[in-house]
């Protein structure tokens, strides 16, 4: 039922362009003098500091696939969305109310392939067309003011990774959502990848993968606002397994193939984004997951090993070896996996593999910047 | 009447200076003077600095540093490593609740120069918030006589400042002593660069006497 007037509801939105005011319509600007105008002014304002941002990713196959994917499930709403992939590690994504999405780097790695990007992509604009920026804007303004609306988000973002002050709007814009509207979201984002064509059922996979992560995380998930502000993932899980059984949930496109190629410019910087992050846990659950997916992709396999060399715990440096040797017997190793057979060799006394190994990097990547470095743990 | 427009006058005069004993307050608690003279760090290195430098009291980062600055944090800052050990964090933001986020990655004392490198450059990545962090040029280096490493850093921060830095290190009795000083790239860096390869030339590490 609740499936049948969501359908209802998001035919309404896009045909006959408004019959709700908190629902947005394709091309709407709000009205001039009103908060809502000036949330949208803060917004453009943020906006043009992010055009000008080095996280920006511009590498143009990955926006061009990105672009179509919005047009593909936004539809009408395609020419006021834009979105840009911020180099940003974590899982995430949101969307400003003027129309400014950001899709974190960490969010494309985790993600196993088109399908459940578009979930995630598909819930970010459920708030979008829902209006839940300025409906929370005003709800707390009118309860504790501007500075206590800013400072959710401030809050939210353990005044991190949201950047400076002309972002902390946006944080909240990301981070303070009322529960029920993350439900709604999560509701209207299965409607619309559902209607674009995707895998429903990818939905709940996406927070499937995420609670494996969690499960393994060395962080307090207790003490971490942005569970504590959105609906538990095993209720969301539950839920948008249920929508999306109704939905026919095994049909539709993975577009697998199309996700990895569109990523192939940026792979290899995203994997040593997670890598530097040492969130070792984590990280083996998602190379695992995604070696499963691809055994025969060096990449994978030269970065398992990086997460046991880094580790350092008993049986991880036998564990490295054998991961770097299966990247290397694939076609598709990064030269790094010499290099770090090389320090693995080194840290167990084989010193004359290490040599012998050091010799196979230098003459695969005989303009590596590291050599002399290299060079340097012999003496 | 005359007596509210003669208030008025005042009373700028009056929140500026009210205004400028808060900064002195502030300023004092949350900056030392560092004297142009031999200097001891945590009792376990000495230094003697070519300029005055100042002491950052209220760094945002703890650990067993001791911050400098010359132009202030935002610019440019002088890290001490007082002597990492085994299994602990080169150092953390004070303000994040450690338990929320996951464990930082540590130092261990079997660490060759390469991955006290690459921890560094992890530690950069986690507590600055940037995937823009990088680490090259790995290199001996002398410190009091003994064997030391040097390498490059270069990082861009929220705030989207590219800063350069030079860190200098030694592992004595299973721990980490060093110096790492980065700052703005532009001016910032590299008008004290020179300063900094002087704080090194006179670095005598005092726990190394002690085992001597």
């Amino acid at each position: 039922m609740c499936s049948l007037a969501l359908w209802s509801l998001m035919r309404d939105v896009t045909a006959q362009f408004t019959m709700d005011d908190a629902v947005l319509h394709p091309g709407y600007r709000p009205e001039e003098g009103s908060d809502e105008e000036g949330l949208w002014r803060m917004m453009d304002r943020a906006e043009g500091n992010l055009q000008l941002s080095r996280f920006v990713v511009r590498d143009p196959q990955l926006n061009e696939f990105i672009s179509d994917m919005i047009c593909r499930l936004g539809k009408d709403y395609c020419p006021d969305i834009r979105a840009y992939v911020v180099r940003t590690p974590y899982f995430n994504a949101s969307m400003a109310p003027n129309g400014m999405m950001q899709i974190w780097t960490g969010l494309l790695l985790r993600c196993s392939d088109e399908a459940q990007l578009a979930a995630i992509v598909g819930h970010e604009m459920g708030h979008y067309i829902h209006r839940h920026s300025i409906q929370r804007f005003r709800d707390v303004r009118n309860k504790a003011g501007l500075s206590a609306f800013l400072g959710l988000g401030l809050a939210a973002a353990g005044a991190g990774w949201a950047g400076n002050i002309t972002d902390l709007a946006l944080t909240a814009s990301i981070f303070s959502f009322s529960r029920e509207q993350e439900r709604e979201a999560d509701s209207v984002g299965l409607e619309i990848m559902a209607r674009a064509g995707y895998t429903p059922v990818a939905a709940h996979e996406v927070w499937q993968q995420l609670l494996a992560e969690q499960e393994v995380s060395t962080a307090d998930r207790t003490q971490n606002v942005m569970f504590a502000s959105h609906p538990a993932p095993e209720e969301r899980l539950v839920t948008l397994r249920e929508q999306a059984e109704l939905l026919d949930g095994e049909r539709g496109e993975r577009g697998y193939e199309r996700f990895r190629e569109s990523l192939a410019g940026v792979r290899q910087q995203i994997v040593d984004d997670e890598l530097r992050l040492r969130q070792y846990g984590r990280s083996e659950v998602v190379f695992d997951r995604l070696i499963a997916q691809s055994p025969k992709d060096g990449l994978l396999w030269y970065a398992k090993g990086e997460v046991y060399r880094k580790r350092a715990e008993p049986g991880d440096l036998k564990r490295a070896l054998d991961a770097y040797q299966t990247a290397l017997d694939t076609d598709s190793a990064p030269p790094e996996t010499y290099r770090s057979i090389v320090l693995v060799e080194l840290k167990q006394g084989n010193k004359a593999k290490a040599r012998s190994t050091l010799d196979l990097y230098l003459e695969k990547y005989p303009e590596a910047a590291d050599a002399d470095s290299l060079q340097m743990l012999f003496y | 009447m005359m007596s509210r427009i003669a208030l008025l006058n005042w009373t700028p005069l009056l929140v500026l200076a009210l205004l400028l004993a808060g900064c002195e307050t502030t300023g004092s608690r949350s900056f030392g003077l560092i004297e142009a003279q031999r200097q001891t760090i945590d009792n376990v290195i000495s230094v003697e600095p070519g300029l005055t430098w100042n002491k950052v009291r209220s760094s945002k980062f703890t650990g067993n540093i001791e911050v400098w600055t010359l132009d202030g944090p935002t610019l440019n800052t002088l890290m001490f490593f007082t002597g990492v050990p085994d299994g602990e964090p080169l150092f953390v933001r004070r303000a994040v609740n450690q338990k929320s986020v996951e464990q930082p990655p540590v130092f261990k004392s079997d660490m060759n120069p390469f991955e006290i490198q690459e921890l560094l450059e992890a530690t950069m990545a986690r507590n600055f918030q940037t995937t823009i962090a990088d680490s090259r040029g790995l290199r001996p280096q002398l410190i009091d006589q003994g064997r030391g490493f040097r390498f490059d850093t270069s990082l861009v921060g929220r705030d989207e400042v590219e800063r350069h830095g030079v860190f200098v290190g030694t592992i004595q009795r299973n721990k980490l002593y060093g110096a790492w000083f980065q700052g703005a790239k532009h001016h910032y860096f590299y008008r004290y660069l020179g300063e900094y390869d002087r704080i090194i030339e006179s670095a005598q590490l005092l726990i190394k006497a002690e085992s001597d």
